[in-house]
């Protein structure tokens, strides 16, 4: 039924209808300071609004491989997709670093789907496990009597909410015309091809092979030679920045405690 | 109709997600029984040896135990306070309990099977959960980091202060010690050119050089480590039961208060499997394995059974190591992590990255034998070098003098101080 409608509407009415719809959904989510039943009644429609953007998006995408395949990817990236927004319309800091995660999490669902197996678990590993924690560490040591005044109301909520339905407009406009032919995850290898491969493949394969076909077994080592061997240069720099973030860091907290003498050794570490 | 059957590599997974799930939770429930006869002994009285067979009189050295002992913490009330955050206060159980079973997708339980034609499997079937995947180490490393959020989560939703401790002390705890872990990884990683834990174990089989011996520095830094993130006594503060009541699960009972005993548990059995595959030679023995593939059910079964046996020794150390040791202060814990096992950590990867790296070298100096007696020296130079080095310039003595603490008053007395001696007390304070 839904297929016979479809092809009716041009994609290009449905991706305009998708950035209104997400544009009015945010601005009706996010916190503005209203009463208690307006605020209710903006809620409901908001997420009325944004199942609709979110449906007008899906109607334009590319149909995927299996149905199996089809599957898991819709339910992977619709749990980025609406933890990302709730990260943003969530009231409570704590629950928006927690909505934060399970956008990490989706987004590293989707990546393992595709075939990017490192970056999806790298992503895992640095945002949701170190950074977030941390985030967290401090929300919950900062906030613990309730909400402050300016963490209630969202500045700028009209203007924000249209600014980052026209980046997802643009962003899905050009990744449409990017990909004439279906998307990468069509060509994902089945399970079975996968571990005969693996048992059979080079283990140290070249640098100046990678880049052909990232959904190849071993891409671990292809994505090492290819960070080291073309990349390094580029590597060592940001290595070498973080470095100097972290000495300058230091360096900032020792010179404000030693400008005035009372909070000098706050915390002298016994050995 | 036929694209909606599972179709065969997705049973197979589904069977080992099965026996993997049950037998760890029945390992689970019967190590515990295990610990409480442990420190029965080590206490010098008998520990539970009393429930057997129900409606009998046989007893059964105890072995009844878990089973009434899980069925009284299912039964009980499950009682959710007022003051907590609900929907955080539910999740954080069912978080950290997913995470820990989740871990074991990339852990292999054994090396592999032999083929079986008759059920339409031709090649060897490794026993892993997900052969696939070629980030095992990194994927343990994510999940284990992820298990962090059940206890932060835990402790912040309980609203109560002791849980709020148990849980920040957890987290700042766990994300310290998640690097010397990195660190006692990564060398593994680099001697064995790969990041699955199968292709580890081969290496080291193929070799007959567990990396226990190659690599004596890491093996140290990531038992510490893996202690620590297991949150085993020595470091067992986040739940300081003298200080803090429960920890993170205070106000945490029945089922949900069994869901992070069971998970914690469980954290403790996978840094044994980690220690044993990843440093003391997974399924591999000498003389009694072999290290080719796996042709007969016969050595498919030796090698599981040597796999199992070093991961039961491994979690027996836990368990004596929890009776023999009393518990770090936080300070000596931090200390520990970041002046000990970080340099050590450091000392070990570069060591591991220039013996690996300078091997053809080696072989061409000194030929094959001398090489590879001398890839195993250099290590355990270092390690006995950094072992002293540890001991000289971290002072082993504790000082219990007060740390001084700058608060407005302090500044103040300190302010009014410095006027009364001139200069000199500022340098007296900046010490």
């Amino acid at each position: 039924m839904i297929a016979s409608v479809l092809p009716t509407i041009s994609p290009g009415t449905l991706l305009a209808g998708g950035v209104t719809a997400t544009a009015a959904s945010l601005w009706l989510l996010l916190p503005r300071g209203q009463s208690g039943a307006a605020e209710r009644t903006s809620r409901w429609l908001g997420t009325l609004l944004g199942l609709a953007a979110l449906a007008c998006f899906v109607a334009t995408g590319h149909r995927l491989g299996g149905l199996g395949e089809e599957a898991v990817f819709l339910i992977v990236s619709l749990v980025a997709v609406i933890s990302g927004a709730a990260t943003v319309v969530t009231r409570s800091p704590v629950y928006s670093a927690i909505w934060f995660a399970m956008a990490l999490a989706g987004v590293a669902g989707v990546l393992l789907v595709l075939g990017a197996q490192f970056l999806g678990v790298a992503t895992i590993v640095v945002y949701a496990g170190a950074i977030l924690v941390m985030f967290l560490f401090v929300l919950m040591l900062a906030a613990p009597a309730g909400l402050a005044p300016y963490d209630r109301v969202s500045n700028e909520p009209l203007l924000s909410a249209v600014a980052g339905a026209v980046l997802l407009g643009i962003l899905s406009l050009s990744i449409g015309r990017l990909t004439a032919e279906p998307p990468l995850c069509c060509r994902m290898p089945s399970k079975t091809a996968a571990i005969a491969g693996n048992a059979a493949a080079d283990p140290v394969p070249a640098a100046s092979e990678a880049g052909v076909d990232l959904l190849i077994e071993n891409h671990v080592a292809r994505l090492g030679g290819e960070l080291f061997g073309r990349h390094l240069l580029a590597v060592e720099v940001a290595g070498v920045l973080l470095l100097v973030a972290l000495i300058g860091s230091i360096a900032i907290v020792s010179r404000a405690a030693s400008a005035d003498g009372t909070v000098a050794p706050a915390r002298r570490a016994v050995p | 109709m036929n694209a909606l059957l599972p179709s065969l590599p997705t049973i197979v997974a589904l069977v080992k997600i099965g026996l993997l799930v049950g037998g760890l939770m029945t390992a689970a429930a019967y190590l515990v029984l295990v610990e409480r006869w442990m420190a029965a002994w080590v206490q010098d009285r008998k520990g539970p040896n009393r429930v057997g067979i129900p409606l009998t009189k046989i007893r059964l050295f105890g072995l009844g135990q878990p089973l009434a002992d899980g069925l009284k913490i299912i039964l009980k009330e499950d009682f959710t306070p007022r003051h907590v955050d609900k929907v955080l206060y539910t999740a954080a159980p069912v978080v950290i309990l997913a995470a820990s079973l989740a871990i074991f997708a990339a852990i292999p339980f054994g090396s592999s099977l032999p083929a079986i034609p008759a059920l339409g499997l031709t090649g060897e079937e490794p026993l892993l959960v997900a052969p696939g995947l070629d980030v095992g180490v990194l994927w343990v490393f994510a999940l284990s980091s992820i298990a962090v959020y059940g206890v932060l989560l835990g402790g912040w939703a309980s609203n109560n202060k002791y849980g709020f401790l148990g849980g920040l002390r957890s987290s700042a705890q766990l994300v310290a010690y998640e690097i010397p872990l990195g660190l006692g990884l990564l060398g593994v990683v680099l001697a064995a050119g790969s990041l699955k834990l199968d292709t580890i174990m081969d290496a080291q089989a193929s070799t007959g050089v567990w990396y226990a011996f190659a690599q004596p520095l890491g093996f140290l830094v990531f038992l510490v480590a893996s202690f620590a993130e297991a949150a085993r006594l020595p470091f067992d503060l986040p739940e300081a039961e003298q200080e803090l009541v429960g920890g993170y699960h205070t106000e945490y009972s029945g089922i949900k208060l069994l869901l992070f005993l069971v998970a914690e548990f469980l954290h403790m059995v996978t840094a044994a499997f980690l220690i044993v595959i990843m440093f003391l030679g997974g399924w591999h023995l000498w003389g009694v394995t072999g290290a080719g593939p796996v042709e007969t059910w016969l050595v498919a079964f030796i090698r599981f059974a040597v796999l199992s046996a070093k991961i039961l020794g491994v979690i027996l150390f836990f368990m004596l190591v929890r009776w023999s040791w009393p518990r770090f202060r936080f300070d000596q814990l931090m200390n520990l992590a970041w002046k000990v096992m970080l340099p050590l950590g450091i000392a070990n990867l570069v060591t591991v990255a220039a013996v690996e790296e300078f091997r053809p070298q080696l072989v061409a100096a000194l030929g094959e034998g001398w090489a590879k007696t001398a890839a195993i020296a250099i290590p355990w130079g270092v390690f006995f070098v950094g072992w002293i080095a540890a001991g000289i310039f971290t002072p082993s003595g504790t000082d219990n003098t007060p740390i001084r603490t700058h608060g407005p008053l302090d500044a103040e007395h300190a302010l009014g101080a410095k006027h009364a001696l001139g200069g000199s007390k500022r340098e007296l304070v900046e010490v």
